[in-house]
């Protein structure tokens, strides 16, 4: 079968899939009413700030496998759900910067700066129309260029990349993730380095497993989902809620009730569309990158949108309440979103929290490893990993498709979740999270290891260490290791394996000269 | 201490814990070497991971060393380290109410839990009281008071997890059943 044929099967995977009920004798297929929901779900939590689109994956990802089991047809409503979370988020982020200066997500930030003006010149109904169409615009373009690579770049890897290139690859992307996530490169290899470590622990060939101080409750080693939820979800709320005691608000809100027209015009379309464009392709370059999160894309989508509106005399000036800079940070965070599965489906390499929800949810069910192997065209019969990864890329479209029809109405109605108290909020959380994760293993030790790994994602996030290092250096440190035996045991036990050939020897340069540059960018004048 | 100090400390943290793990934890708690000779053939031992692991943590450290002028570390106030015990206290007392609760319940009215903890109302007395706990306690550290609306919050979160995760699913067990 050939790729369209994959393509193919993919869709029908999706609106032929098992059906969930019938609307007027049409069967309404599963998977699509999983992307409604997590589409739904994901603007609601991106509307909520202190929730965000990974922690709603987190908590859901244990009651979706409950509902649908580990089966290979439960993977496309689950992914369907995930991703529509991923997209839904990213649009109800601005909700909360639009109308309350508060952020839903970190990459909503430079939302506030225009966002907040237009709310308080009673603009915020056009406001939050210019975040949802360019937003949509954004996340539909990077979708397509994320369909148009992923196979692409596969194919390149399995067929131009042998064992040893491999693991250089990994241990390059690794190099890059540790240098860009947070403020330092030192910090970013020590968070790898714990990951790493901490994956080694209980596993390995040996009889003895490794590294458990003589702990039988450590022979098994840490699930993943274990250590993500304790340093990604509960670490962050721990952190929120502290932070949430130090925000001692107080005095009164100005009025932002409508004043003038909200509708979003087609000249004021006009005026937008140059800047989501731009931003749109920065947004896409910057997540199609591993480790590179939708805040840097939105920061460099709205400062060179400031360049470009600053040149051109535009009125009102960014800051200020211009539609332009809500439009150029909107599509620059939300074109992240779907460029960040390239690095996922073509290498298997996680690049943002995002993604490495839908990883451990592939891991959870089984029948899906994303890799470059998905794309693997096979000599007779179908590859059923191929069909999946179409099934997804069609939900993703399908998401979209949601967001631009239901999107807007939802995301101005979701305004609401915003004036939930964090206080009431994140130990619910906690609750739900610590809950979900024991559906899942059924051991109260499961929790304390979790608490355990949330306090130890508190440290790191209050000493300016990034987690996702960590959690990225964990997940694929079974995948490093098994790459490195491998291409050592096929090159006949030779040391040099990794720098013998020209292609590892290249990724290997790369990874040093991505820690050389760092340490010289960040260095004063 | 300025944030140079305190990244200078991290640094000398991570290689000391570095080196340790190199020098003491993987020579006394791994069974192969790095390379080691498996029927007179070269293979990758189970002590590379967790070597090339504590390299790239020496190397951080080392990095970080150089780094300390521009990047300065937050502190670890006293209020970070109380909060954090307090949270972690009130999560441990939870669990504790968790794995006890149905159990000593059982005890005092000649019961065995093992065989209940299927059944209503036993299967919820641990998850109700300890997650009631966890969320009302929560709340009242992040208020600084006890509240009746943290408490209501509380009871309607732990009302909602059950009817989200026992009434539907017959297989799926609240915590503390799995443990029984």
């Amino acid at each position: 079968m050939s790729i369209l044929d994959h393509v193919w099967l993919g869709v029908l995977a999706v609106f032929h899939g098992p059906a969930l009920f019938s609307l007027f004798g049409l069967p309404i297929p599963v998977a699509l009413v999983m992307v409604l929901l997590g589409v739904v779900a994901g603007i609601i939590v991106g509307a909520t700030p202190g929730l965000g689109g990974p922690m709603a994956m987190a908590i859901s990802l244990p009651i979706l496998i409950s509902i649908f089991g580990f089966r290979p047809e439960a993977l496309l409503p689950v992914m369907g759900f995930l991703v529509g979370v991923m997209k839904g988020a990213t649009l109800g982020g601005a909700v909360p910067a639009i109308l309350f200066n508060t952020p839903g997500t970190p990459d909503a930030y430079m939302t506030t700066l225009d966002g907040w003006p237009l709310a308080r010149n009673g603009q915020a109904g056009k406001a939050l129309r210019v975040a949802h169409a360019s937003s949509v615009m954004g996340d539909s373009f990077s979708d397509l260029v994320l369909i148009l690579c992923a196979p692409f770049l596969a194919v390149m890897v399995e067929r131009f990349l042998d064992l040893p290139e491999k693991a250089a690859l990994l241990i390059l992307s690794l190099t890059f993730i540790a240098a860009v996530m947070g403020g330092s490169i030192g910090k970013g290899l020590i968070s790898m380095g714990l990951g790493l470590l901490i994956a080694a622990i209980g596993t390995g060939q040996d009889f003895y497993p490794r590294l458990t101080l003589g702990m039988p409750s450590l022979a098994e080693g840490f699930s993943v989902v274990t250590v993500v939820l304790g340093v990604l979800v509960l670490g962050e709320v721990f952190k929120s809620l502290e932070d949430g005691l130090r925000d001692a608000r107080s005095g009164s809100r100005p009025d932002t009730r409508p004043r003038g027209p909200q509708a979003l015009t087609r000249a004021d379309f006009g005026r937008i569309l140059p800047y989501v464009c731009r931003s749109a392709v920065i947004g896409t370059v910057i997540g199609a990158l591993p480790g590179i999160g939708s805040t840097l894309a939105a920061t460099l989508g709205y400062t060179l949108g400031r360049a470009r509106h600053a040149r051109r005399g535009g009125s009102p000036a960014f800051g200020e309440g211009a539609i332009e800079g809500v439009a150029a940070t909107e599509a620059a965070n939300s074109a992240v979103s779907g460029a960040n599965l390239i690095p996922v489906l073509s290498l298997g390499i996680p690049g943002n929290a995002a993604a490495v929800f839908l990883i451990l949810a592939a891991d959870s069910i089984g029948g899906f490893n994303p890799g470059p192997w998905v794309f693997r065209v096979p000599t007779t019969g179908s590859n059923p990993e191929m069909v999946v990864a179409f099934g997804l890329f069609t939900m993703m479209l399908v998401a979209n498709l949601l967001n631009w029809t239901l999107g807007g109405a939802v995301m101005r109605a979701s305004g609401i979740m915003a004036r939930i108290p964090r206080s009431l909020l994140l130990p619910s959380v906690v609750l739900v999270t610590l809950t979900s994760l024991y559906v899942q293993a059924p051991e109260m030790m499961t929790l304390v290891v979790t608490l355990i790994f949330g306090v130890l994602g508190y440290l790191m996030r209050r000493l300016g260490i990034s987690p996702l290092p960590f959690i990225i250096a964990f997940i694929l440190a079974s995948p490093l290791e098994r790459a490195i035996r491998q291409a050592f045991a096929a090159t006949g036990g030779d040391v040099w394996f990794l720098v013998n050939r020209p292609v590892s020897a290249m990724f290997l340069l790369l990874g040093v000269w991505v820690i050389v540059a760092s340490l010289r960018r960040k260095s004063p004048r | 201490m300025t944030g140079s100090h305190r990244t200078l400390l991290l640094a000398a943290a991570c290689a000391a814990f570095a080196l340790a793990t190199l020098l003491i934890w993987i020579p006394a708690d791994v069974d192969s070497s790095v390379i080691q000779l498996v029927r007179r053939r070269a293979s990758i031992g189970d002590a590379m991971a967790p070597a090339v692991a504590a390299v790239i943590l020496l190397l951080g450290a080392v990095v970080l060393v150089f780094e300390r002028q521009r990047e300065a570390t937050p502190g670890l106030p006293r209020e970070s380290l109380v909060f954090l015990g307090l949270t972690v206290l009130i999560i441990a007392l939870s669990f504790v109410l968790m794995r006890w609760t149905g159990p000593m319940l059982t005890v005092l009215a000649g019961l065995d839990y093992r065989p209940l903890r299927a059944s209503a109302p036993w299967k919820y007395l641990g998850f109700g009281l300890g997650g009631f706990v966890l969320v009302a306690g929560l709340v009242a550290l992040a208020e600084r008071r006890f509240s009746w609306r943290g408490t209501l919050v509380a009871a309607l979160v732990v009302l909602g997890l059950i009817a989200i995760y026992d009434l539907p699913f017959d297989d799926l067990l609240l915590p503390p059943n799995g443990d029984f």
